[in-house]
């Protein structure tokens, strides 16, 4: 006969505003099999536990339901407070009365009767509840970090320095991301090329690391602390391993005309090329859509002048696999075009802005490369379109944020910022030259951040405008920009040299598809979700796959680095142990049924059925039937229900409980 | 009143203009950040068309032709809530101060108000005298801003109590009073004052 505990939380008011948890605990006293019922204000708290602890060794009980909030928000802690009463953890149950019944009904009554139900299904379920003992499965103590941006190289050097070995994996021909590109930083203008490219030598010499750049995830299988991951390392036709990096294929090249993406299109590269001087590794790419050798077969150019004979036009894709227990996604972030809206993408363009067709209206990142030294222009500010230095430049913020029409609700939080920098950097550059910005709100939330908004304003002189641009046109060579002052009430007209475009933040592209390879989800926009956006802001909710930087969020710099370490820190976590404990809520093979029909390994979406071969004595096969490898079963129960013989159960879930809960109805 | 757009450039924000308000005011118009305490605490600020915080608002862009047009400026009663309450250390009070000092050469200033007026007579009157001479001050200033009849019935009263007479008095230094005057306009003509 088992003895079990009912414990009725009140949530603070949470769940007691609509059911009367009182009658809920009398109602649960009087069911069959429990011991004691009692209910309290908050269970989750300290008093809470010790009182459930101490009903456990004072009513000798055997099970224990919990009636408060969803499985998901506390199950875990209520499991430790049973184990710590020296009970199986797997003989708690939550009741979720609060998700489930006080937040979604108001009539009081009702609330009440139906947490009375809740709590009676709850208690047949519990009393055949098995003790399960914890599953551990071994650790690969090695990691991926996909994406050498600042977020990958952070988290990468971090676990690194701890000792375990990372794999960093690098869609690009170099490490270095976007803080590569940019030229000055915020809040502290340091350049951004002396913090960045440091660090980047650090990964390329560090001796646990290994660096496949312009690779890309092919395929992830397997399940925390035994991922198999294949990498697709893209032919690069050149040997890593010979060239030396001295640049004469590059000189030699006669594809000069190239726009060079890091560059922003508006520098330009040869087709054997490195994105830029402090690139890592320095081995130059062949770019085989505009080389001409690969064109038409002629030239070689390349081949010819390379010292070491490190060109290679005949160099493969190779398909790599690693094994790794971890996973940090590290991918980072995309710039919104206001050109005409991208084929099949949600997200609209600016018509009003000239769909990006006017020479001298561009973007962020734009500026930030004819800002940098190590830039196509050397870091003179210049207009495209003629080269003249503007003297009236105009910035435009929330360009694709906060535009819901435009597809985009969110805000990208770090342009308030670099656009109040942008306008600094012009002024250090061209001393008469006068700096206009048009804004809605400014958005400086951080550490000194607010003070350098307002810096801009006070010492370098950059006007503000309160108000949004409504269209600009070409007239002339300028740009005329026609705003509103919504301080004084009245429409603006500026005349500018230029015009830059704080774009908003968006994930990289094809940031859906490395998260369906991965397992993880992610919101409408592409970013990947986190498992709690307070608690577990870092974690996926798949186990074992961590998150760094702006492909969870817009995020700047600090913010970046600071995810990647906390990432880092996870995974550390993770490989302080040899053998890692799983929830033993597992499917079980019940072999002396099973028929071997495997319609279930065929359902399996985790890979965890197995086939196992049943022999005799002699070792002659008897018959082959599933077998469910603990490690990499989900718990979700698929199986179960596709089972023609109904021999395969997932424990806690058996169709005796679910049968039985049913009946309490 | 119509709005005109305000078209924005380099020669159209008058820098020099704003720089002059800065230095009368020893305060910075580019600390202001819009948040419109000093409005919403201005008991005034009912009567005037560019509430306080769009008179530094202007001054930022260097629009001081809006506000001197404006009566914000004489509307003003140098309450000091503002300055007060200015969360940024803007000294609006001041700022105001400064404004109706320029105001006195500035060119389109504001025709609504006849502060200005009254206060030219108000000095004549000293240089002419030595000391105010109420009845003078008040017939010119009634013909000047074409209200004849404005406050006519206020004399009897003044009469009665003795605080309007009818024949002026003279001080007896004028020698001295006039140096002062003509001192403050060489001041002025070589840019030394305002």
């Amino acid at each position: 006969m088992s003895r079990i505990g009912v414990f009725v939380c009140h949530c603070g008011e949470n769940i007691s505003r609509t059911v009367d948890v009182e009658r809920v605990a009398a109602h649960a006293a009087t069911l069959p099999g429990v011991a004691c019922a009692t209910e309290y204000k908050y269970m989750c708290s300290d008093p809470g536990q010790t009182l459930l602890k101490k009903a456990i060794s004072e009513q000798r009980l055997t099970h224990v339901v919990v009636a408060a909030c969803s499985p998901r928000m506390h199950e875990r802690t209520f499991r430790k407070a049973v184990e710590g009463a020296g009970l199986n953890p797997y003989l708690c149950e939550m009741a979720n009365i609060r998700e489930h019944c006080s937040w979604v009904h108001e009539d009081r009554e009702e609330a009440t009767a139906k947490a009375c139900d809740i709590v009676g299904m709850m208690v047949e379920r519990t009393k055949k509840n098995r003790v399960l003992p914890a599953i551990t499965v071994p650790v690969t103590k090695r990691s991926l970090v996909i994406g050498g941006g600042i977020a990958g190289i952070q988290a990468a050097l971090d676990i690194a320095d701890a000792g375990h070995e990372v794999v960093l994996v690098e869609r690009e021909p170099s490490i270095g991301g976007h803080m590569a590109q940019l030229s000055e930083t915020f809040p502290t203008l340091d350049c951004s090329q002396c913090i960045m490219t440091p660090k980047m030598v650090d990964v390329a010499n560090h001796p646990k690391i290994t660096l496949y750049t312009y690779s890309e995830i092919e395929l992830v299988e397997g399940y925390i602390g035994n991922f198999q991951v294949t990498v697709r390392k893209r032919a690069r036709s050149v040997n890593e391993r010979t060239c030396t990096g001295c640049g004469v294929c590059m000189t030699k090249c006669p594809q000069k005309k190239i726009p060079n993406k890091f560059d922003q299109n508006i520098g330009m590269r040869t087709a054997i090329y490195v994105p830029f001087p402090q690139a890592v590794p320095n081995t130059p790419v062949i770019d085989r859509e505009n080389c001409t050798k690969f064109k038409t077969g002629k030239c070689g150019v390349c081949q010819k002048v390379c010292g070491p004979g490190a060109v290679d036009f005949e160099q493969q894709d190779t398909l790599i696999v690693e094994a790794v227990g971890a996973i940090v996604v590290a991918t980072g972030f995309d710039l919104y075009s206001i050109s005409e809206k991208p084929k099949g993408s949600p997200i609209k363009g600016y018509g009003e802005f000239g769909h990006g067709k006017i020479p001298d209206v561009i973007d962020g990142m734009t500026f930030e490369r004819l800002a940098s030294a190590s830039g196509p222009t050397g870091g003179k500010i210049v207009r495209p379109s003629d080269g003249r230095e503007p003297k009236q430049i105009v910035f435009i913020q929330c360009i694709g944020s906060r535009a819901r029409e435009k597809g985009i609700s969110y805000c990208s939080k770090v342009c308030c910022m670099y656009t109040a920098k942008h306008t600094m950097l012009y002024h250090h550059k061209v001393h008469d030259g006068q700096a206009y910005v048009f804004f809605m709100d400014a958005r400086t939330p951080g550490k000194s951040y607010d003070e350098f908004w307002r810096r801009s304003i006070e010492e370098e002189e950059a006007v503000y405008i309160r108000g949004m641009v409504s269209r600009l046109y070409q007239k002339g060579d300028k740009i005329v920009v026609m705003g509103s002052d919504i301080a004084v009430g009245v429409q603006v007209e500026i005349e500018a040299d230029m015009v830059v475009l704080a774009t908003a933040v968006q994930p990289q592209q094809g940031a859906d598809l490395l998260a369906q390879k991965l397992g993880i989800s992610y919101d409408k926009y592409n970013f990947y979700s986190e498992a709690h956006a307070k608690l577990r802001p870092v974690e996926c909710a798949t186990a074992g796959i961590f998150l760094a930087g702006a492909c969870q969020g817009p995020k700047d710099i600090p913010e970046t680095v600071s995810q990647a370490s906390a990432a880092a820190a996870k995974v550390m976590t993770l490989f302080s142990k040899d053998r890692l404990e799983r929830e033993p809520i597992v499917a079980r093979v019940r072999e002396a049924g099973c028929v071997g029909c495997f319609a279930c390994k065929k359902v399996c979406a985790y890979g965890a059925v197995e086939e196992k071969e049943i022999r005799d004595r002699q070792g002659n096969l008897l018959r082959v039937v599933a077998s469910v490898n603990p490690g990499v079963c989900a718990g979700c129960g698929t199986c179960q229900a596709t089972c023609p013989s109904k021999c395969v159960e997932l424990d806690g879930y058996t169709d005796e409980q679910i049968v039985a809960m049913i009946e309490a109805l | 009143m119509k709005k005109k757009k305000m078209v924005i450039s380099q020669e159209t924000m008058d820098v020099d203009f704003v720089r002059k308000v800065e230095m009368l005011s020893d305060t910075s118009v580019r600390r202001c950040f819009q948040c419109g305490k000093c409005s919403a605490g201005c008991p005034m600020a009912t009567f005037m068309e560019h509430p306080p915080n769009r008179v530094v608002r202007l001054l930022q862009l260097g629009q001081w032709q809006r506000i001197l047009a404006g009566r914000s400026i004489w509307y003003c009663a140098s309450c000091e809530t503002c300055s007060t309450r200015c969360p940024n250390k803007v000294h609006l009070a001041s700022i105001m101060d400064a404004l109706r000092k320029l105001s006195w050469d500035a060119e389109g200033a504001s025709k609504e108000s006849y502060v200005q007026l009254a206060n030219k007579l108000f000095l004549q009157n000293i240089r002419s005298y030595g000391r105010q001479y109420e009845m003078r001050l008040a017939a010119v200033f009634n013909v000047k801003s074409g209200q004849f009849l404005k406050d006519l019935m206020l004399g009897p009263k003044l009469f009665a109590k003795g605080k309007l007479k009818m024949f002026h008095s003279k001080n007896k230094n004028m020698a001295e009073i006039e140096k002062i005057f003509s001192r403050i306009d060489d001041m002025r003509k070589n840019g030394e004052a305002l």
